[in-house]
Order: C-alpha cells, then sequence, then structure tokens
C-alpha cells in the first residue's frame, strides 16, 4: 500500500533529479562560457570568476586576474568583449 | 706344499690376465663410444665462393618473427567517423553542449571570417595558392579542439580526423564555391 507520505518521498527527489541543471550549475557553464569567448577573442583574463547579467547576452565578468569585460552579442551578431 | 703354492702363483695370473683383458675392453669401448659422438657432428658446410665484398657482407639467414593476428573485435571508440565538411562541422558545432552560446558564437564568427578570406583571395584571381592561409586556419581548428575535448572528446576526435578533409574542401576553388 503507497501512502501519500511515501508517493511524496519517491516523487520529490525524482522531480529534484529530472527538473534540470540546478543555479549553480548555470552559473558555473556561465562563468565557463564567459572563460571561453574571452580567450577565443584574444582577451587576457585567466577564468571568469564572477558575473553579473545587465541584459539579454550582455554580461559583466570579472576575471581572476582583476580584468573586467562587458561581454555581449552587438548588433551585426558578434559575440564581443569591451574591457571596462 | 710346494704344489700349492704352484697352484696358487698360476691362479694369481690367470686373474691378472683378465684383469688386462677387462682393462683393454673398457678403453676400446671408450674409444668406439668417442668415435661414433664425433660421427654425429658434421662440419658445416663452406661459403660459397664469394663474389666481391657484397656477398661476403651477406646479411645472417633473417628468422621471420610470427606476425601477431589481434584477437577479439576491434574496439568501437577506435572507429572513426566519416571526415566531416564545412556544413557538418558547422552543424556539430552548434548542436554539442561542450560549450556555451557565446563561444560558439564567437567561433561562428571567426568561421565565417576565415571563410571571408578564402572567398576574397579566389575573387582576387590571384594565382597564388592559399598556402598563406594554412596557418589561421589551423589556429582555428586548435581553438576549437581545445574547447571541445573536455566536453565532447568524440566531436574532437572527428574534428582532428576530418582537418585535412575540410582543408582540402576550403584549399581547392571549386569545391569552396560548390560549399559555400
Amino acid at each position: 500500500m503507497i501512502t501519500p507520505a511515501r508517493a511524496s518521498a519517491l516523487i520529490l527527489p525524482l522531480a529534484a533529479l529530472f527538473s534540470g541543471p540546478s543555479p549553480a550549475a548555470e552559473d558555473a557553464a556561465l562563468l565557463k562560457d564567459l572563460t571561453s569567448v574571452i580567450m577565443l577573442l584574444g582577451m587576457p583574463c585567466g577564468q571568469v570568476v564572477s558575473a553579473k547579467r545587465r541584459a539579454d547576452n550582455d554580461y559583466i565578468a570579472l576575471c581572476k586576474d582583476g580584468n573586467r569585460y562587458q561581454v555581449f552579442v552587438n548588433a551585426e551578431g558578434r559575440a564581443v568583449a569591451q574591457k571596462k | 706344499m710346494s704344489t700349492i703354492a704352484a697352484s696358487a702363483g698360476k691362479a694369481r695370473g690367470n686373474i691378472q690376465g683378465i684383469k688386462g683383458m677387462l682393462a683393454v675392453r673398457t678403453i676400446g669401448i671408450l674409444i668406439l663410444t668417442l668415435a661414433a659422438g664425433c660421427a654425429g657432428v658434421e662440419k658445416a658446410p663452406p661459403a660459397p665462393p664469394s663474389k666481391g665484398q657484397s656477398a661476403a657482407k651477406a646479411a645472417p639467414p633473417s628468422v621471420k618473427a610470427p606476425v601477431k593476428v589481434p584477437e577479439g573485435p576491434v574496439p568501437v571508440a577506435k572507429k572513426l567517423e566519416p571526415p566531416l565538411d564545412v556544413e557538418a562541422l558547422k552543424t556539430r558545432l552548434r548542436d554539442t553542449h561542450a560549450i556555451g552560446v557565446f563561444t560558439k558564437l564567437a567561433l561562428k564568427n571567426q568561421m565565417d571570417d576565415l571563410l571571408e578570406q578564402f572567398r576574397a583571395h579566389y575573387q582576387s584571381g590571384q594565382k597564388t595558392g592559399v598556402a598563406s592561409l594554412r596557418q589561421p586556419y589551423d589556429m582555428l581548428v586548435l581553438k576549437v579542439l581545445s574547447l571541445v575535448q573536455d566536453g565532447d572528446p568524440s566531436l574532437a576526435r572527428t574534428i582532428s580526423g576530418s582537418r585535412e578533409a575540410i582543408w582540402a574542401i576550403l584549399a581547392d576553388p571549386e569545391k569552396f564555391n560548390s560549399v559555400t
């Protein structure tokens, strides 16, 4: 006999498992993405340690070496990193 | 009494005679055995008459090592995918989860820039080859490999295996025009 308590005990972990990446994982992915794009654009950075969202596809990235960049997609559809 | 002594001396002489015969037989058997042992050893045949120094330096007869045949099925991971072309490469990069949106966009920008350089080269009518574009091409491939090798090793292997195939397309004006 499955009681409501047992059902919720089964469902809640499964829901947590399949509900998608956690905010922390999303943050880590974003930081990695920003690190990669700054590296691809040939800017010194090392590793992005934090990021602040300004708008859609527009972030301020703080690098481990102290550099700050605005990373965004410009009107021509190019990924740009501007030093701040 | 003297008869007994005489017969004893005779017997002693017989015994010594028998001992001597046995010694001779033993020596004879040993010599025969030695001769039979030596008969089995043949001298190596003399080397054929040499014709100059090359024959004198002839290598000793080679002993062929047994060829090892791999057993069992070939591991699936080692099978290479067919080489990609430019469009397939773009599609694979677009679909991979190994890199984020900004990185994909930056890579696309750089690939488009490189394709534009090829296009400009071919449209300029220069008769020189595109060897000058090989270095930027290699640099871009290395960047892509470094970005995807951790998150999508299969794609990294495929790109690495397609490197020359893609260059062959880019370096041929007709193929380049047909795919872009």
